[in-house]
């Protein structure tokens, strides 16, 4: 069982489900107890010569009874209980992801994404093992426990307490054997994680270690991992053989206690008034039989409680994370035309104090081309991410045709730009799906994908395939070179047909000559529509109406190419160091 | 595109069953056999193992006798509790020496299985090696032998012990029957119970493991669909596709809950009839069995010592259905680890290898045709003379084949038509690692292993010591950072060295190379944007590491073209052009366009190409 914030409300929505399940259990642990009773009631009639045919076949119908209880409530409180933490699970795996969705770029920058993955399957799962299993154990640990102990002591008050030492010994020895078995058991994972990481970096560096000659000193630093994943294992192999030798000896004791004791009292309580019979020794060691079921829960539920506690407070930190990026109560929707004004825009990403841009002013007319150009690390694409309002910014920072980008709609400032970012980022499907990214499939759709991926010059490409636009990509399906995924991207923004469109380094794997075709497309489908290009490559952006110089975050100059190659250190530096490569790429 | 090619992905994950059951069984007993001595201790004590507990539930009824009989004698008791105790401490012993025996065997077995597997992968060509994705080669040696040990030390030992002890306990109970009344009447009514065990046992397993493997596939299917959008959030966000993104998430979801709920609904039903038919046993064995004691036929603790056996019959039916499952992964993982030491694409020296002893560096390309794949030629009749001492620059275009061709020189593939000579003799004459050794190899990519600054200079070679590496440092200027790091050479690298600056990791590079002392060079320049000081550390490294010795380069910088005797020009796996900077120019061909439009729209004449 865990409860805290977020689960507590699950618990609240799902109680009829909970509710029956309890009582089913309860009514199934009772139905338990009872038919040990009937066991001892034949036993002793025939021991004592007291049943007869009616007898025995009265008694073995009520057993039946007894046992249909259980097979139905059993079946009852697993579709219940183990339902409802199904549903809890759903609900959170629903309700985690929405909350991601919400989250700003911020957040995931500086989120690994393994942990983010982590959440999802390990920390959701222990969760519900605690709400649903979890449950079932705390109920049978407390009531079934609890009713046993009681049936033992009305049996016999002095053989129970003479029982609970070694009861009490197994359940406490239990306790510490299991959490010495879990410290074996992550040992033996870790050494078995290590093993995995070894054989990793040594394939994935195959070529360092072919070069070098190194396969021998690598089979034997490979032995080392061998040998410790072997040891850890015979390691927790044999904890675990001593720990079942031992609750076997235990339970071995206690059975010896109970038939020395047992016997001792058969015996001296026989002709009294309140004998122990024979038949209570059997119903006796039948109730035995049943607690160590609750013994074993016990130390079970502590662990498991133990894990999703850890695992909740880990998924609630994820939805109280704060919704930083959202429209304020002000914000109206105005036409967006295209002219783009930084008004000394100084910006860190959060949790940082280096400042990605200082002082950064700049205007875009309508309809302008621009290329702004500069080093890794210069702040080009922190330019993009404000303009795509991935940030917050002070008031009248950024002004789109005069109008805050703050008091404007995120979903009116995002609809109107198209933005095709470096790594062309598609999603595992269709190529239709990915080109008409949220727009309805229909045969025009179709036709404008096509026209689109013509003039980003990927249609020969997606031709090339056997399914052709309905080729699916990604994992499962065709794996796509880098360039021909930028391509795939730019023409994912332009079928938006956007009145700002954004390339960021957007061409960088493509060859010059293709460049060439897609910028040449651009400015005939562009003409009068501003288009911002970031590039890394000059031949990208030197025909551009304008290009914005920017380096350590500052914009350090702007002109046209001529203007800047004379004007400029930096971009002529730029020019000269790059001309070579891609003068050769475009012979 | 393709930047130094690599030829198509094929993955042996997708290989269906094709191996037969028997044939993996035998070869996996090979396996055992130096351990067969163990084995066969292990089995002794197995049986032994499972007599001693056979004893205990006719114990337990003897107990009972005991206590049924009007004469109670307590020294009857102490004795058989006495008797029973030890047959636990006995078979405690017992159970402990087998388990650790058949471990100790079975752990042996996996280490020698992974070895011969790291082993063999180790010995492969690269070009085999990238064929295959990583993480399936890693799941080859981690988790596959993992899986395979479960074979020797559960499968083998649990299905024999499970079936033995339900043979057992069902001999007992018959035998006891027939000693006792002379017919096995209530031994049959009461373990009529078995086969519909069985049966509704087999048919659930079934079921389940479809059911298993629609849940996996919903599983992966959530888990790829989170995994993608959790690292493409901002095109979600940029694209205003949360709505629908939601929608399509639940959607997916919801199919895992559905086939979640199927599981459930299949084991609230499977649960409870197991326990179904268990209690029916035991009110068949109250009802009969006490209507026999009541016709005198049966003693009363008779049925409490079928009791006693029932309880204990139905652990090893339920566990041997275990088991079949973990036999069944068990095989498969087998059968890939098989399919992976089938293949066998190492490549080799000749038995008459010649060790190079005295290197020259005279390297030569005599009609040179290669191709990753049939017919795709990436190198077509490629012709050259490489000086001892000489340096060579390759360029043209990406795709052109520059890289492949530094590939060769160290076979890392073999060609298939032509030679390549290096000092005259061809390549494949010589003793791969000694002609491996001559060359100090930098790809553009600089890999870096977990560990320190150091164990990735000296790659774990004990036999090159601090000052070699100090020097070699020093010599490429990578000590300009080493120096400022806190631990300097025990500095750590994390994965895949990250911590590092792309500029650092070329130094790096340079000095892991440098401290291995070679006679060549080898090198594909990196086109990584470098800060401007890294970048003229490093180029004036390179021109140091140029005096070593003949240097093949692929170059992306002017100032390294510069600096070469000799330029060979590619285009689409052919040589075009090649001489030195001057004669080119005078060439009047590819080479000189180049510059030309580089004259044209550069503001003055481009300070790089003057001095050559």
């Amino acid at each position: 069982m865990v409860f805290g914030q977020t689960i507590n409300e699950y618990y609240k929505k799902y109680w009829p489900y909970f509710l029956t399940g309890v009582l089913f259990l309860i009514i199934v642990d009772y139905a338990q107890l009872e038919i040990p009773v009937f066991f001892r009631v034949i036993i002793d009639g025939l021991n004592a010569g007291t049943i007869d045919r009616e007898g025995i076949i009265s008694n073995v119908w009520n057993i039946t009874i007894a046992a249909a209880v259980i097979i139905g409530g059993r079946f009852l409180w697993r579709i219940s209980l183990l339902q409802a933490a199904r549903k809890i699970n759903y609900d959170m795996r629903n309700q985690l992801y929405q909350h991601h969705q919400a989250l700003d770029v911020g957040y995931y920058n500086r989120s690994k994404s393994g942990e983010l993955m982590a959440l999802y399957t390990n920390d959701l799962e222990a969760i519900r093992r605690s709400v649903g299993f979890g449950l079932v154990l705390v109920v049978d640990a407390v009531f079934l426990g609890a009713l046993v102990f009681y049936r033992m002591f009305s049996l016999s008050v002095s053989l129970t307490f003479v029982v609970l030492i070694p009861i009490s010994i197994t359940g406490i020895l239990g306790f510490v054997l299991s959490k010495m078995i879990r410290a074996r058991f992550s040992e033996r994972q870790k050494a078995f994680a290590e093993l995995s990481d070894f054989v990793n970096e040594n394939m994935s560096g195959i070529q360092v270690v072919k070069s070098f000659v190194k396969e021998s000193i690598e089979k034997i630093e490979f032995l080392k991992y061998n040998q410790l994943n072997k040891d850890k294992t015979i390691g927790f192999v044999r904890l675990a053989a001593v720990v079942e030798v031992l609750l076997r000896s235990l339970i071995t004791i206690i059975a010896i206690v109970i038939f020395g004791y047992g016997g001792f009292l058969l015996q001296s309580t026989a002709g009294t008034a309140n004998p122990f019979t024979y038949g209570n020794l059997f119903e006796y060691v039948v109730y035995f039989n049943l607690l160590v079921w609750p013994i074993i829960a016990l130390t079970q539920v502590i662990q498991l409680g133990a894990t999703a506690k850890a695992s909740l407070i880990r998924i609630n930190a994820v939805l109280s994370e704060p919704i930083r990026v959202v429209d304020a109560s002000d914000v109206s929707s105005k036409p967006i035309l295209g002219g783009i004004t930084f008004n000394d825009v100084t910006f860190a990403y959060p949790d940082s104090d280096i400042p990605q841009l200082s002082n950064v002013s700049f205007t875009i007319n309508p309809g302008e081309t621009v290329g702004i150009v500069g080093r890794t690390g210069s702040g080009k694409s922190t330019v993009v991410d404000l303009l795509l309002r991935l940030f917050n910014l002070e008031e009248n920072k950024i002004l789109l045709d005069g109008n805050d980008i703050m008091k404007l709609p995120i979903g009116d400032v995002r609809q109107a730009i198209g933005y095709v970012p470096q790594d062309g980022f598609l999603f595992s499907a269709t190529i239709t799906e990915n080109i008409a990214l949220g727009i309805e499939i229909d045969e025009t759709t179709k036709a404008k994908a096509e026209e689109y991926a013509k003039l980003s010059s990927v249609y020969e490409n997606i031709a090339e395939f056997e399914q052709g636009f309905e080729t699916l990509i990604g994992e499962r399906g065709v794996r796509l070179s880098g360039g021909q995924k930028q391509r795939l991207a730019i023409a994912r923004a332009l079928i938006k047909e956007p009145t700002i469109l954004i390339l960021d380094d957007s061409v960088s794997a493509v060859d010059t000559k293709t460049e060439e075709e897609i910028l040449g497309n651009l400015r005939k489908l562009r003409q009068n529509k501003t288009t911002l290009i970031i590039a890394h490559r000059i031949s990208t952006i030197k025909d551009a109406d304008r290009i914005i110089v920017v380096d350590e975050g500052r914009v350090i100059a702007v002109g046209t190419h001529d203007e800047l190659q004379a004007s400029s250190a930096i971009y002529h530096d730029f020019v000269t160091r790059q001309q070579l490569e891609t003068e050769l790429e475009a012979s | 595109m393709m930047r130094g090619g690599g030829g198509n992905r094929v993955s042996p994950e997708d290989n269906i069953r094709n191996m037969k059951d028997r044939v993996i069984l035998k070869r996996l007993l090979e396996f055992a056999v130096p351990y067969k001595w163990q084995f066969v201790l292990t089995f002794t004590l197995m049986f032994l193992g499972i007599g001693l507990q056979l004893v205990q539930p006719f114990l337990f009824g003897q107990a009972f006798a005991i206590f049924e009989d009007a004469a109670f004698e307590p020294q009857r008791l102490i004795n058989l509790l006495v008797i029973y105790a030890a047959t636990t401490v006995l078979s405690g012993f017992v159970i402990y020496n087998q388990q650790m025996i058949i471990q100790r065997a079975g752990q042996s077995i996996i280490y020698d299985i992974r070895e011969k597997t790291f082993n063999h992968l180790e010995d492969q060509s690269i070009n085999y090696l990238n064929q295959v994705p990583t993480g399936v080669l890693v799941t080859r040696i981690t988790n596959d032998t993992q899986t395979l040990s479960e074979m020797y030390t559960s499968v083998l030992v649990n299905m024999t012990r499970d079936i033995v002890t339900i043979l057992g306990i069902i001999a007992a109970i018959v035998g006891i029957n027939y000693i006792n009344t002379g017919n096995i009447n209530l031994a049959l009514v009461v373990l009529s119970t078995i086969p519909v065990l069985l049966l509704f046992t087999y048919f659930f397993q079934k079921v389940n493991r479809k059911i298993y493997r629609q849940i996996r596939f919903h599983i992966s299917r959530v888990n790829a669909y989170l995994s993608e959008h959790l690292s493409g959030m901002k095109i979600v966000q940029i694209f205003n596709q949360q709505r629908n993104k939601y929608k399509t998430f639940v959607d997916i979801s919801n199919d895992l809950q559905k086939a979640d709920m199927k599981q459930l609904l299949a084991f609230a039903i499977y649960r409870p009839t197991i326990y179904m038919i268990r209690i029916a046993s035991f009110i068949l064995l109250f009802l009969v069995g006490g209507l026999e004691v009541l016709s005198g036929a049966l003693a009363v603790s008779l049925v409490i010592t079928y009791y006693t056996y029932l309880e204990r019959l139905f652990e090893p039916i339920q566990g041997f259905a275990e088991q079949l499952n973990v036999l069944q992964s068990a095989l498969v993982a087998s059968e890939r680890i098989f399919d992976i030491l089938g293949k066998d694409e190492r490549i080799t020296s000749p038995a008459d290898a010649v060790t190079v002893t005295d290197f020259k560096g005279e390297i030569v390309f005599e009609n040179v045709w290669f191709a990753y794949e049939k017919e795709d030629w990436i190198l077509q009749d490629v012709s050259f003379h490489v000086k001892p001492g000489e340096s060579v620059a390759f360029v043209g275009a990406t795709g052109a084949g520059k890289t492949t061709i530094l590939k060769l020189i160290t076979r890392e593939y073999d060609i298939q038509k032509g030679r390549i000579l290096v000092d005259g003799i061809d390549i494949r004459r010589y003793d791969l690692p000694s002609l491996r050794r001559q060359f100090g190899v930098m790809l553009q990519d600089v890999f870096l292993f977990t560990g320190t600054i150091a164990t990735n200079i000296r790659l774990r070679d004990e036999s090159i010591d601090q000052s070699t590496m100090e020097q070699a440092c020093e010599y490429v200027n990578a000590t300009h950072f080493i120096d400022r790091l806190p631990d300097k050479y025990e500095e750590n690298v994390v994965e895949r060295g990250v911590n590092y600056s792309q500029g650092q990791r070329q130094l790096l590079s340079f000095a892991r190379t440098l401290t291995h002392q070679p006679n060549a060079i080898i090198l594909d320049e990196a086109t990584a944007n470098i800060d401007t000081e890294t970048e003229q550390i490093i180029q004036e490294s390179l021109k140091k590491i140029m005096t070593i010795g003949t240097t093949l380069i692929v170059a992306h910088r002017l100032s390294t073209i510069q600096h070469v005797d000799q330029i060979i020009v590619m285009h689409k796996g052919k040589i075009v052009e090649k001489g030195n900077h001057q004669a080119l120019l005078k060439e009047r061909g590819m080479y000189y366009n180049l510059y030309q439009i580089q004259f044209k729209e550069g503001p003055a004449k481009p300070l790089a190409l003057e001095g050559a």
